[in-house]
């Protein structure tokens, strides 16, 4: 019987990077060229493999990649009305990426993914040793905007890729 | 790995008159050559803009295309892969999210239903069916 674990992204995981496919050539070049490399030697984003294994045979069947981000304002000026919002730069993490391989779509990986993105999120916000405000993630078009819009991610701008962001702050409200 | 050298201006003349006879151009066609030489070499820019390497396959092996020029631009390519680690919000984006966190939260379902099997020590990952049989 097949089963699904997630692993951080390492050297080891490089054999079965290639077999990964997705319609979106970003995604599948990211993680061909550049996820490990940011993950080890850049040290600029952490990448999570949902690993299927059937006997002994391993295959990767998605992915996500998780960063920080610093959430600014473009110009200096003043805007009314905007008293309640926390001064800028806003920190936050970033979803940069959620992938899932075209071979399995439809069966509800990419939900459990974003769980996976959003609970180690959640972990760090309540238990880590950084404090920050905002999931957010840059939805790579129209569908995937409508994905994570289902699970409460609000659109910034209208445009594609289409800047989204979580508040974490009441979901983390109540925790110790 | 082949890796191009700096060259002598007479070497790179005998290069390119090299160029010239194998592309079957005259003497004269230098214009000619010039042209086809900026589509060749447009054509590898683009493939290292758009983070592709270029491979020469043979029954020796593969061999990949190095040079000073590529490794900048996958340099400039890597960087705007993580500039987005810093967003800008022009001023209709900033009052989109002062809109959002002044608003007050109400989750949607899909998310109450994740954060509970987040809770759930029995939550278990999908069983996939592959629709290739190659791995």
């Amino acid at each position: 019987m097949a089963s699904l674990r997630i692993e951080v992204l390492e050297r080891k995981h490089r054999p079965l990077l290639k077999a990964f496919r997705n319609q979106a050539p970003s995604l599948v070049e990211y993680l061909h060229r550049y996820a490990l490399r940011h993950a080890e030697r850049d040290l600029l984003a952490r990448t999570y493999l949902a690993i299927d294994a059937d006997g002994d045979t391993d295959r990767i069947a998605g992915y996500f990649s998780l960063t920080t981000v610093s959430v600014e304002r473009s110009s200096a000026h003043e805007l009314p009305g905007l008293s309640k919002l926390p001064r800028f730069p806003i920190p936050g993490v970033l979803l940069a990426r959620l992938a899932v391989d075209q071979s399995v779509q439809g069966q509800g990986l990419g939900r459990y993914l974003f769980e996976e993105a959003l609970g180690l999120s959640l972990q760090l916000a309540t238990a880590g040793p950084i404090a920050f405000r905002l999931f957010v993630t840059d939805a790579i078009d129209e569908e995937a905007v409508r994905f994570y819009e289902h699970f409460g991610l609000q659109r910034l701008s209208d445009a594609c890729p289409a800047r989204m962001v979580l508040d974490i702050k009441p979901l983390t409200e109540g925790s110790p | 790995m082949s890796r191009f050298q700096a060259q002598s201006n007479a070497v790179l003349d005998d290069e390119l008159e090299e160029l010239r006879r194998g592309l079957g151009l005259r003497d004269n066609q230098k214009a000619d050559l010039l042209r086809e030489l900026t589509s060749l070499a447009a054509w590898v820019v683009r493939q290292a803009t758009e983070g592709r390497a270029v491979l020469a396959r043979g029954d020796d092996g593969v061999q990949e295309l190095v040079h000073p020029v590529i490794d900048r631009l996958r340099r400039i390519r890597d960087q705007a892969a993580t500039a987005s680690r810093r967003f800008e919000l022009n001023d209709d984006e900033t009052r989109r999210l002062a809109e959002i966190l002044d608003r007050g939260f109400a989750p949607p379902p899909a998310l109450v239903e994740s954060l509970r099997r987040l809770g759930d020590p029995e939550r278990r990952a999908p069983e996939l069916t592959w629709t290739d049989a190659s791995v």
